[in-house]
Order: structure tokens, then sequence, then C-alpha cells
């Protein structure tokens, strides 16, 4: 307990200092509780989440950070490996291969290179999953862009 | 003494003895002439210390009573500064040492508490000699000031030398037989101990200087002085040195990166030296043992490599738990001594 609100305070102090250093990821915690967090990051360019934002929420257990944060789109996104309706991320660094060496940062790091490189083969879209199994790139680049205008981009006219 | 032993007799009442009345005369007289030289010698005293507080203008015409131990005194300091300074500082310091010791004593006594005792001191050492000297010791060196550093300083390595114990001379009660002009400078230097920062930085930097500026005051025959100095200095930059360990360990994210972090990766709090020398797994990641013993509690697993620690499978794990718990035990220990 105190450990994990020690090292979330100064991943907070951290996250103050280097503000703007990473312009696709933006971390803000809770204003009343520091075990939640928001941020928001770009979907990374030449993938179909090219030009949109997306919301992320993190819920860190007291036993952080021997025990991964939990985190989901609060966004929807059309990606093999992010459950449709819940938001659920499935990535190893926040499952099994976490490590206490990782900050929220670094998670939100490996949440974009997950967008760019999609796991189809441990999918909780399996639409999304079976059009890239399939070998549907076209398929799966039109329905993510679709869905990242949708809900990602700002709305316009 | 007739009355008196009258009394006697009515006091002792059943067998007044010739001899008994002898006797208590006898005792009462050595009485009254105990009492006599008592308020003699404390007469002298008292004449002493008057002499010593109204000046030694009244030096020449000196009381008798006053004479031998006093007199040999300011004569040995007097031969003594003489030696280290020139004619007419050194006349100042001499005609004013006694009539500031007095108060220099009480400035002592409480000194290093109200800086008003001390300046009262300054001022009462009227020449210009010596209240540069105060003020070059706050602010600026000039060369009376240089003169009255040196003259502390001097006194204060002879207090060490006397003491044999460099490791805390302010604190230090001065030796029986130091001279009037050494506890005259312990006031000065209690109120050093008050003044704030810049000028104990000051006081770090001066001997080094002083010495360089002006050679008169450390001759071949002061050899231990700058022994002692040095050490003076060190224990002023002690406070100094741990402000520095404290403050440059908190940007810890400038030297997370890549040899020997200062700072936990884990927990983020700072490592100490057994933290920054231990070394858990091949991988060279390295954080505090505290989050060690809890990733051992845990998964057991390095945080660098994703590897199980080596030791952990094998039956050497609670040896390795009891040396992590020693470990944090002598930890601790440091970090007591350290506070």
């Amino acid at each position: 307990m105190q450990t994990s609100r020690a090292r979330l305070f100064k991943e907070y102090k951290e996250v103050q200092r280097e503000k703007g250093a990473d312009p696709d990821i933006q971390l803000v915690c809770d204003d009343s509780n520091i075990f939640k967090w928001t941020a928001l990051i770009k979907g990374p360019s030449e993938t179909p989440f090219e030009g949109g934002v997306f919301q992320l929420a993190f819920a860190i257990p007291e036993q952080y950070p021997l025990q991964p944060p939990q985190v989901r789109f609060l966004t929807k996104i059309f990606h093999p490996n992010v459950h449709f309706k819940t938001g659920e991320i499935c990535l190893d660094i926040l499952k099994n291969a976490w490590s206490p060496a990782w900050t929220l940062q670094s998670v939100c790091r490996a949440i974009i290179a997950l967008m760019a490189h999609p796991e189809p083969d441990s999918p909780l879209n399996c639409d999304s999953g079976n059009l890239l199994r399939s070998g549907d790139v076209r398929g799966y680049q039109s329905m993510a862009s679709m869905y990242t205008r949708l809900a990602a981009m700002p709305k316009k006219g | 003494m007739v009355s008196d032993s009258i009394a006697n007799a009515s006091a002792a009442n059943s067998a007044p003895n010739a001899r008994d009345f002898a006797k208590k005369k006898r005792a009462n007289r050595s009485a009254k002439l105990k009492q006599c030289k008592l308020d003699a010698r404390r007469e002298q005293w008292l004449s002493q210390v008057k002499n010593k507080g109204s000046g030694e203008d009244s030096r020449g015409e000196s009381r008798q009573q006053s004479g031998g131990g006093h007199q040999s005194l300011e004569n040995l300091e007097t031969r003594r500064r003489r030696d280290d300074e020139n004619g007419s500082v050194h006349q100042d310091s001499d005609s004013e040492s006694p009539s500031v010791s007095p108060i220099g004593l009480t400035g002592v006594l409480s000194g290093n508490h109200s800086s008003g005792n001390c300046t009262g001191s300054s001022s009462s050492c009227s020449s210009g000699s010596s209240t540069g000297c105060f003020s070059g010791s706050t602010t600026e060196e000039e060369e009376g000031g240089d003169d009255g550093c040196l003259d502390d300083w001097e006194a204060v390595a002879d207090a060490l030398a006397a003491d044999e114990e460099p490791q805390n001379p302010p604190f230090d009660p001065p030796p029986e037989g130091e001279t009037v002009g050494g506890v005259q400078s312990r006031g000065e230097h209690g109120k050093k101990l008050v003044v704030p920062d810049n000028s104990r930085s000051e006081c770090v930097k001066r001997p080094p200087r002083t010495a360089s500026a002006n050679n008169q005051a450390w001759r071949p025959d002061d050899a231990f002085r700058p022994q002692s100095l040095p050490n003076l200095s060190k224990q002023y930059s002690f406070p100094n040195t741990n402000r520095h360990y404290g403050g440059g360990a908190i940007p810890w994210g400038c030297s997370k990166a890549i040899s020997v972090p200062s700072s936990c990766p884990i927990c983020f709090e700072d490592l100490d030296k057994t933290d920054s020398s231990f070394l858990p797994c091949l991988c060279g990641f390295r954080l505090c043992l505290f989050c060690h013993k809890r990733i051992l509690e845990e998964d057991g697993r390095c945080p660098g490599c994703r590897k199980p620690y080596e030791h952990e499978c094998s039956e050497a794990e609670p040896s390795l738990l009891e040396g992590s718990l020693t470990f944090r035990l002598t930890r601790s220990h440091s970090m007591i001594t350290r506070a």
C-alpha cells in the first residue's frame, strides 16, 4: 500500500517533469485517487489508427508495481487484441510478462506498439483477428480506420 | 574574650576545667584567624577581578594582591603575541585583552546563543584593529581583520593542541592553563558559529587563504597548526556534504539509465551503499533489497530479464533470505549512524 502510493507519486512527479517529452502520450492522474489514471494516446502513424486519440483507463492495484496495472480502452477501437465491448487489452506485459520495472508511461508506449503490431493469434476481437489471419489486411485496415474516424476523432461538421 | 569565656563556661556548665577554657579559647582564636584569612583572600580576589574589569590603564599602579599569577599570565601572552604580530596591533591587543576578558568570559557562557553579548565584547575592543577583526570575520577581510582572525585561529589551534581532541573544538571546555586571549577568541568563535550560512562557508575557506596572504602566523615552530585547521574546516563541511548527498540523489531520473542507478527502479527510493553493491541477477538489473525481498515473496523473477532469480529454486533460498535480512539490518544501522 505504502510502497505503491510512494511509487505512483514518484511517477506522477516524473510525468509532470517530462510533460511533452513524449507527444504521443498524455498521462493524467485522477484528482482524488492516485490509483486511478487516464491516458490519452495518439494512434501511431501509417496505421489505420493514425489521427485518432484513444483514451485509456488505468486501475492500479495496491500491490503495484509488483502487480501490473489494469488497463483498458475507453475509446472504441477495432483491434484484434482489444475487446470491442469492454476495451480489455490482451498484452503479455499486462499479464504474465509484467515487470515491476515498467511504469505507466512505458505501458502506454507498449500499447502504442501493440496498436501498430497486432497479434492476431491471441485475439480478443475475433472478427478483427479473423480478418488478419485470413490475410484480409485491406478489410482489417478499412474497418479499423472507420472505427477510428467514428470513435477516436473529433466530430466534424 | 571574657564574656566569651563566661558564655563558654555557662555553656559547659558542669566542670569548668581551666584546660578546657584554654582549649576553647584557642579554638575560637584559630577560627577567627581562619575567618580573617578567608576575608583577606576574598578581598584580594575581588580586587583582582575589579582590577581586570576596570581596565588595564591601572596596571602600572597595580594592587599588590592581584600581582603574581595574573601578571605573569599577561606577560606570557604578550610575549606570545609579540612573536606573532606587528608592534602596533600587538600593543592594542595587549592593552585590551584583560579589559575584554570578563565580558569575553560571559560571552563564552552565553555567547553561543545571544549575539548581543558578542557584539558587546566587540564594542569594548575599542581600537580599530580589533573591531576590524569582527567585521572581517563576517564580511570582508582587511588587514586588521586578517590579524584578528589569525589570532583567533591560533588560539583555537592552541586549545586544540592542548586538548588533543581536534574533533569538535568549538564545544570543548578550554583547558585551565589557557590564556585570556584564548578565552576571548573562543567567544568570537561562538559568534561565528551563530552567523548564518555564507559566513560559515567563509569560515571553511578562510584558513588556507589567510595562510597564503599572511604567513606571519604559521611559522615553522607552529607546524602543528595547519594540521588542526583543516580538521576544523572538515568538521564544518560535514553537514554541507551531507546536504549534497541528499540533494544529488533526488533527481533520480537523470541517472536511472544505464550503469548504477541512484534510485531503485521499482520503488524509486534512493539506493544506499548496500543496495548499490547488491547485484541479485546476472543480467545486471539492480534494485533495492526491500523490493528484491518482496519480489522473492511473490513471483521471484528478475524485473530486468524476467528470469527467475537463480538462488530461488534451490535450497539456498532460506540462506539468501537470511542474507537479505542481515543486509537490511546493516542498512538500518548505517542509516542510524548517518543520522
